[in-house]
């Protein structure tokens, strides 16, 4: 059974018929082709689908669509595009800190969110907050030195 | 030496595309009229298929196709991306669908459907009758006489890879010491973020099929899903779109021909994309290995025999495991000198999902039992470890038995020296045997710290043991930029980057001028190996800086004949052409090439080479870790890895730093955390998902310094060599050797959990 939703997302309404038990992550990247939010387990484990609702970074695996009504949601595709760069991407560009680019895109929302609520974190802080984005092949080094390096800008 | 940009870290040719999410992986692409792939797994490790009833399923509204067996070539395959050179032993044991169940997970049917929710629907519907046999999950319940056999083969063990060199029975009869251990290394996953497993599938009006596929090898994984199905290898076409990491998981087919069969019956495209769980289920793994080692030493620590014995779990197909079993030689052989070595590798059926390329193909295991023993052998005789492993280690000009060539250069003493100094070597380690830490910290000393080192050496390709065969094209447009042509096969490591900083430099024109091809397509550019033994910049580097150079070549007679001057007298760089003695008479390579193109004549300025490269030079590396153990909880905390890297020339140093970076993580978790464990009766995974298959979050993750020794090669480009898979290879014996030093306690079997830990401590306060 599909049911008509709107979802704001990235600014734009969009109008969609889903059935209620598909996820956000499904609706974004089969039914909007917003496909740089990425899936590397559909089950809340690795945060590369990772997008921010009212500005809090989620796992847009774990969200049904219909529970994603009445917010902002804010993906990938949201902020910079690759003309302009938000500054926390031009910083991992610069720092050579995109490897595979799986993580990248959930690893930027959730970076984004950090730095907007806490502009000036710690090494230890940006760790933590980055802690639920698994990256495979970074060893997370140039990842968190291109945080470090956006925040005392 | 210095170069324009050979040498910069300049930003990866693809990083605004994927940090802005608008890189495209094979996973985000849609065709109209595409089907959704589904794979019907086994329930059982081991088990008869007496009957399959698929016809509910087909009657299923949305269904196109259901395949079994019965439906699939009966074609014997192997799906290992190893080239088919004299040194390959390929069993060909796989068929599109199983005909039996050999692990947990093996494909028994197949459907595509109009979308994924059918797709599953149909495959619940699908009735299967089995006949449950033994799950052999364990080398000992496999290779027992009785045990029911997996393949029609003999024997469960089916691969035995002796070397013998001198006699090792005499070395040992010769030795002042002998020491003798047996190690083992569990199955870890590479846990790539893409998870492995995901093809698209079309067939083209004119008959063949094209897939696009996340991959390591385009042109390897076209010719054995060509085998597979009973096509020409002209009738398949690969392409791969960026890959969302590999680390050897995608080293050869994984899921393409069942993609390729669903889509050829349905006459529709078909996605096949597996989930985390299927990734960990139905793909290839890093082989466990049980290694036995016998090593005599003489007092003053030269060695008079060394010999390994190792039982490889190669899991339900042969895949990779008996031609693998003879790099696992090689590591072994090339590490230390010896007299006399002897080397029995046996490859053996289990019930468990195959086995095979993970960063380092065997290195990791290898180098994690020598080096342990190597420790222990060391503080045994009272050498200091450093000195122990350079008085034995093989050096630049001496033969490296891994290839049989003279090795091109060695940086390893310098990273031995740099790494030490970096960790603080000689004031932090606990002097003769460990358990009488001196750091110790904890209210009431319970925490000990301790220091350890292993070394390692790798290769940048698989010469002489195979073919390195890459192919390049560079033309030069008529505006002065170029075009290389490249299968490239980056799988997020960088190599198209570095590829392309390579072509630059040597035709002499801007970084940015030149655009290599982002993908690789079977259709467009010539046969490449693709990414394994960490080939991609030292031998797809030589063939590139080969095209190059012959486009060079052809722009300089043109620049000679323009200026009127001998072409050796000319010089081109940064897009100009000008004569050495005399730089006033100058000419862009714009000029030139809109000359050649429209002017005196009339054609486009092109090298284009295929070739594999003069050798294989070994790269050394030296990694130091410091760790904290908890004698009350058992946790490992590792406070500090120290990489010192002997790579040769590095083409873009950021990028190696961040494969060695990456690299170091995954070591870590080989060390600690990371095994992926099954039930020993069932053969059931225990943790097919990433919540419980731990890898290190940027929590876990301890500083990690790089160090790059520059030793360049002689036959790489630009004196490159190799680094891609060595990051890992001394980690987890770094971190053994390091928690002995911290406890005094040797721990031969990874990963070295808080329980193992804890049991060790609790056993020896008993005895
Ligand atoms: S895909 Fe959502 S957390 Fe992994
Ligand atoms: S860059 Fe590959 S997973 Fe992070």
């Amino acid at each position: 059974m599909k049911i008509p939703i709107s979802l704001q997302i990235n600014g734009e309404m969009y109008q969609v018929q889903v059935p209620v038990q598909k996820t956000l992550l499904a609706v974004l990247r089969e039914d909007l082709a917003l496909t740089g939010t990425k899936n590397g387990c559909d089950s809340g484990e690795c945060g590369a689908c990772t997008v921010l609702m009212d500005g809090r970074p989620v796992n847009s695996c774990l969200i049904l669509a219909v529970d994603a009504v009445g917010k902002q949601i804010t993906t990938i595709e949201g902020i910079g595009g690759i003309a302009e760069l938000d500054p926390i991407q031009e910083a991992l560009v610069a720092h050579g800190a995109i490897q595979c680019g799986y993580c990248t895109p959930g690893l930027v929302m959730t970076a984004k969110a950090l730095l907007d609520s806490n502009p000036h974190p710690t090494e230890t802080e940006v760790r933590e907050g980055i802690a639920g984005n698994l990256c495979r092949c970074t060893g997370y080094v140039k990842v968190v030195e291109a945080i470090m390096d956006v925040s005392r800008h | 030496m210095s170069y324009s940009v050979v040498g910069q870290s300049v930003p990866r040719v693809d990083a605004r595309e994927k940090v802005s999410g608008s890189a495209i992986y094979t996973g985000d692409m849609v065709l109209p009229h595409m089907l959704v792939g589904k794979v019907l797994r086994s329930p059982h490790a081991h088990a008869k298929i007496i009957s399959i009833d698929t016809s509910k399923a087909r009657s299923l509204p949305g269904v196109k196709v259901v395949l079994t067996y019965e439906d699939t070539p009966k074609i014997p395959w192997n799906s290992a991306g190893f080239p088919p050179s004299p040194g390959a032993i390929l069993v060909e044991d796989q068929y599109i669908l199983s005909d039996k169940a050999r692990y947990v997970g093996d494909g028994i049917a197949a459907v595509a459907a109009v979308d994924e929710d059918t797709a599953i629907r149909a495959l619940d519907l699908i009735e299967i009758e089995y006949e449950v046999l033994p799950a052999l999950m364990t080398l000992e319940r496999a290779m027992a006489a009785e045990a029911h056999l997996i393949h029609d083969a003999e024997k469960n063990i089916y691969g035995h890879t002796p070397v013998v060199i001198g006699d090792v029975e005499a070395g040992f009869a010769a030795a002042d010491y002998v020491f003798e251990d047996t190690y083992y290394v569990p199955k870890v996953n590479q846990v790539s973020m893409e998870p492995c497993g995901v093809a698209l599938a079309a067939p083209d009006r004119d008959g063949r099929v094209t897939i696009w596929t996340s991959t390591q090898m385009p042109h390897l994984v076209r010719r054995i899903t060509a085998h597979a199905l009973g096509l020409n290898i002209g009738q398949v076409r690969i392409i791969k779109p960026p890959v969302g990491g590999a680390f050897g998981s995608r080293l050869g087919v994984v899921n393409e021909p069942i993609a390729a069969l669903l889509a050829l019956k349905a006459g529709k495209p078909v996605m096949l994309k597996y989930t985390r769980e299927e990734a960990f289920l139905a793909t290839e793994s890093r082989h466990p290995i049980s290694m036995t080692l016998k090593t005599g030493v003489k007092k003053d620590g030269t060695f008079t025999a060394r010999q390994l014995t190792s039982y490889i779990d190669g899991g339900a197909y042969a895949t990779h495991t008996p031609s693998f079993a003879g790099p696992v030689a090689g590591w072994f052989l090339a590490m230390y000198k010896s007299p006399n070595i002897k080397v029995d590798n046996y490859s053996i059926y289990t019930n468990a999902t195959q086995c095979g390329a993970f960063r380092g193909y065997g290195n990791p295991q290898v180098v994690f039992a020598v080096e342990s023993q190597m420790d222990d052998i060391a503080r045994k005789l009272g050498i200091d470890p450093l000195e122990f492993r350079l008085k034995n280690h093989p050096c630049a000009g001496e033969v490296w038995l891994w290839s049989g060539w003279a090795i091109e250069s060695c940086g390893l003493e310098e990273c031995m020296a740099k790494g030490a100094k970096a960790i603080g070597w000689s004031e932090k380690r606990n002097e003769g045997a460990g358990g009488n830490s001196r750091v110790t910290t904890g209210a009431a000393g319970t925490k000990k710290r301790g220091l350890g080192m292993g070394y390692m050496m790798h290769v940048s390709g698989a010469r002489p043991m195979l073919h390195e065969t890459s192919a390049a094209i560079v033309k030069i447009n008529e505006d002065g930029g170029a075009n290389l042509i490249y299968s490239n096969s980056d799988c997020g490591q960088g190599s198209g980057t570095a590829l392309t900083q390579i072509a630059a430099e040597e035709l002499g024109i801007p970084y940015e001028d030149l655009v290599m091809t982002k993908t690789a397509d079977t259709d467009v550019s010539g046969f490449d190996i693709g990414s394994h033994a960490s080939r991609q910049v030292y031998s797809g580097g030589n063939a590139v800086k080969g095209a190059a150079a012959v486009a060079k070549q052809k722009l300089l007679a043109m620049a000679a004949e323009m200026l009127q001057t001998p072409a050796e007298e000319l010089v081109v760089e940064e897009g100009q052409v000008w004569v050495s003695h005399d730089p006033s008479k100058t000419l862009s390579v714009a000029e030139v090439a809109h000359a050649a193109h429209f002017g005196s004549h009339g054609h486009q300025i092109i090298g284009a080479i295929s070739e594999e490269p003069a050798g294989n030079p070994p790269v050394y590396a030296a990694q130091f870790a410091e760790v904290e153990v908890d004698t009350e909880t058992g946790v490992v905390e590792v406070l500090k890895v120290v990489a010192a890297h002997d790579v040769g020339t590095a083409i873009n140093p950021a990028a190696v730093e961040g494969q060695i970076q990456g690299a170091v993580q995954q070591g870590i978790g080989y060390a600690l955390t990371e095994e992926y464990r099954c039930d020993l009766e069932t053969g059931r995974p225990l943790n097919p998902n990433l919540a419980d298959y731990k890898i290190l979050t940027s929590v876990d993750m301890p500083p990690v310094e790089t160090i790059l020794v520059q030793a360049a090669s002689e036959t790489g480009p630009f004196g490159a060599k190799s680094v891609g898979e060595s990051g890992l290879v001394a980690t987890a014996a770094a971190i053994a050797n390091a928690v002995y030093d911290a406890i005094g306690i040797r721990f031969k079997e990874l990963p070295i959990t808080p329980e193992k830990v804890l049991a060790a401590l609790h056993e020896r306060k008993e005895s």
